[in-house]
């Protein structure tokens, strides 16, 4: 065998999948509406402006240049393949993305890794702003899918899908939800009456999921009766998520949202009766010596905790590229995979989306946290060379952690 | 028109001269007023009047004229529709394509206890772009099963933007026919009538020298980032880059404030720039987001004092110009 670069390697298992793969991937609906964008493994040049007509046409390329990235755009264009402001813009699809990078997660991010471009100086967690030893800026970052990032971003996912289903009456077949093949989930819905919305309209669609600009007093609270738990909309959400805080908050966490040691303490000692009085007599007048401005801070509490945590750049963006379900993500080699809603609960990303099933070859790991892949969990490794299932080589050379052995022969 | 076989050409007939005065006084309210009145009970000059008054403010041929004729239709609009039946608003909401119901009161949780309508949340998210009171946030709306509850006053709100939307999408139409003189002569008149008006509205320009002082807490944060090199998204880039171009800062002058960037590019930086000035593509001048969507996106570092009186950071800027200028009537500092 001649030796290879990873870069390579990585693309001829690429081109294989793809190969076995192809009619499994789908093009989107209306596709000859659609842009159509490749990241290419070469200079990691983006090809595109391209637009087809045909499954076929769509596959050729996919197999002619097998790309490390496959996106298409949520808009519909009269004539896809112009430069942007010549395209036509008729509409465009509703995306939401939830990304663990955009979530505080209980893992802090401890498996993530960066280095200092400048002085090399490195470090773990989510990277820094500014380089604690030189003061750059520019960094190289890995980040790793876990299952703590992924437990919370699918906890926000389902948040998500039950605020589109019963606020926006979203039906389950107007919503396509994946798994992106890296660190969150993408919901895309198609409905005929959302496609016209512009930039502003989304952009309120984007506050109302995560509760920006709400204002409390819209939902009766000046009155001294407030929502009831079982309220549609953010009327319930207030009421459910000031209730989860008041029931489950700790004494750090209640100073933690600026309310005074003494409120705090006496929120902890009367939560029996809290519970208790908001079910004979509904909420907000039950505790003595809490004021309108400790309720307004366990209500922004309320509203932290029930808000949605997603990207508000895609789903405001009317031009937005996404990632093509059942394509590879050139940062993981996982594929997109799309679920249906009523499964994401039980569903695994990181058994579920593995695309490489077979086989095993040796590597040289640089670096890398431990990790858990389909039922098995590797690592950490660090300067070793290893044997390992494809997919978990893959994603270690996708991840720039590894390099293919020498003396490695693939075995399909 | 066609039913009364009136003719265009026949406009400066003297039969129909109470019709187009009506139309020259509509767009004459507008200026002057920023309302046209009621005077339904001249019902048919009323109809006639309308389309003709769109066509001398389409002859007009000046945008702000138009914008500004349109909003006041709507106000018309809004007064005649709010008194209106419920009955009569579903008609005129229909003639819009909105699905708008009455509103289900539902017992058990007095959910819309206030309100009279029901609409889907799109026809609602297309007619409040323009609403900026915090009350008409969708946040800030009971909704349910996609469709948001309104009451009688304010679908008849909503739904005089569908008329200033309609308006403006007709008076955007390329003309098509030739006007008797006797009307182009009121159009230019109307014209005139306009630009003396808008001479005395408080036109500020903005001055050639850009102040840093003066600058919103939001553009002042970006920009003590970009002088010390901090990385700053591309939501905030653009924020930055299209107010200080606003602002009348040159394009070199734009690029010199990314430059401490430790990924700075001249080439990429001049590129956006550049772009966002005008002077590329589609040579659109970009303008700044306005705050809300800057909170949107968590570039909004928090409100200070004068930003609960503007919703624009440039507003801000123009606002701030004025109180530095009355507090020191020698030159303000600059940059």
């Amino acid at each position: 065998m001649n030796k290879i670069s990873t870069q390579e390697f990585i693309q001829q298992r690429f081109a294989e999948y793809y190969k076995q793969n192809l009619s499994s991937i789908q093009p989107p609906t209306t596709m000859e509406k659609r842009e159509f964008a490749f990241l290419l493994f070469k200079e990691r040049a983006m090809l595109r402006h391209k637009g087809f007509k045909t499954a076929e046409d769509f596959r050729d390329l996919l197999q002619n240049v097998v790309p490390s990235d496959v996106y298409f755009s949520s808009a519909y264009y009269e004539k896809p393949e112009e430069e942007m402001d010549a395209k036509g813009w008729m509409g465009a699809d509703l995306i939401f993305d939830i990304d663990a990078d955009h979530i505080p997660t209980p893992c802090n991010k401890q498996h993530d890794t960066w280095s200092c471009k400048n002085c090399g100086v490195t470090g773990r967690g989510t990277k820094p702003e500014k380089c604690p030893k030189c003061g750059g800026q520019k960094f190289v970052d890995v980040s790793w899918p876990c299952p703590i990032c992924l437990g919370s971003a699918k906890e926000q996912t389902m948040k998500l899908i039950d605020v589109l289903d019963e606020d926006f009456g979203l039906s389950l077949k107007e919503m396509s939800l994946a798994f992106s093949g890296h660190r969150g989930y993408h919901v895309h819905v198609e409905k005929e009456t959302i496609r016209t919305l512009d930039s502003i309209a989304r952009k309120e669609i984007v506050d109302y999921v995560l509760g920006i600009g709400l204002e409390p007093a819209v939902y009766g609270f000046e009155k001294g009766e407030g929502p009831k738990l079982e309220d549609t909309g953010w009327k319930g959400r207030i009421a459910r998520g000031t209730y989860e805080f008041l029931l489950t908050a700790t004494q750090e966490q209640l100073e933690k949202a600026q309310l005074k040691r003494k409120t705090a303490s006496q929120i902890i000692q009367q939560r029996e009766e809290i519970v208790e009085s908001w079910k004979q007599k509904g909420p907000w007048k039950t505790l003595k010596g809490i004021g309108p401005d400790s309720w307004e801070k366990i209500i922004r509490q309320a509203i932290e905790r029930q808000s949605v945590k997603i990207d508000t750049v895609v789903t405001t963006d009317v031009h937005r590229l996404i990632r093509l379900a059942n394509t590879l993500h050139g940062e993981t080699g996982l594929k997109k995979i799309e679920v249906p809603v009523n499964e994401i609960e039980g569903f695994d990303p990181l058994k579920n989306a593995v695309a490489f099933r077979q086989g095993a070859m040796t590597v040289d790991v640089s670096d890398a946290p431990q990790f858990k892949l389909g039922d098995h969990v590797y690592g950490p490794y660090r300067n070793q060379r290893v044997e390992l299932p494809t997919a978990a080589a893959i994603l270690f050379l996708c991840k720039g952690a590894a390099k293919i052995a020498e003396e490695t022969t693939h075995v399909p | 028109m066609q039913k009364l076989d009136l003719k265009i050409t026949e406009l400066d007939n003297p039969e129909y001269s109470r019709i187009v005065d009506r139309a020259e006084k509509r767009i004459e309210e507008a200026i002057l007023y920023a309302m046209v009145s009621d005077q339904t009970r001249n019902s048919e000059i009323e109809i006639l009047s309308f389309p003709i008054a769109v066509m001398m403010a389409t002859a007009a041929n000046n945008p702000f004229l138009q914008r500004r004729y349109a909003l006041a239709e709507a106000k018309r609009a809004y007064n005649i529709l709010k008194q209106e039946s419920r009955q009569k608003l579903t008609e005129v909401a229909q003639v819009f394509n909105w699905k708008m119901k009455p509103a289900k009161i539902d017992a058990a949780t007095s959910q819309a206890a206030a309100s009279d309508f029901a609409t889907h949340f799109t026809n609602y998210l297309k007619n409040t772009g323009n609403l900026r009171e915090s009350k008409w946030k969708l946040v800030n709306r009971t909704m349910r099963s996609g469709e948001v509850y309104l009451s009688k006053d304010e679908a008849a709100r909503l739904l005089a933007e569908e008329v200033r939307a309609h308006v403006e999408k007709k008076l955007d139409l390329k003309i098509g026919f030739t006007l008797p003189e006797a009307v182009t002569k009121r159009g230019d008149r109307l014209k005139q009538l306009f630009l003396v008006k808008k001479g005395q509205m408080r036109r500020e320009e903005m001055p050639k020298e850009t102040t840093v002082d003066a600058f919103p807490p939001c553009i002042s944060q970006l920009y003590n980032m970009a002088q010390t090199g901090r990385h700053i998204s591309h939501i905030a880039r653009f924020a930055l880059t299209s107010f200080l171009i606003n602002s009348g800062m040159t394009v070199e002058n734009v690029i010199e404030c990314f430059r401490p960037a430790s990924d700075f590019s001249e080439r990429m930086t001049r590129y956006q720039v550049e772009h966002i000035a005008g002077d590329r593509g589609s040579r659109t001048k970009y303008i700044p987001p306005r705050c809300d969507t800057l909170r949107t996106h968590g570039v909004c570092p928090g409100m200070d004092e004068l930003c609960g009186k503007v919703r624009h950071p440039l507003a801000y800027y123009r606002r701030k110009l004025r109180i530095i200028k009355t507090q020191t009537p020698t030159t303000a500092t600059r940059a």
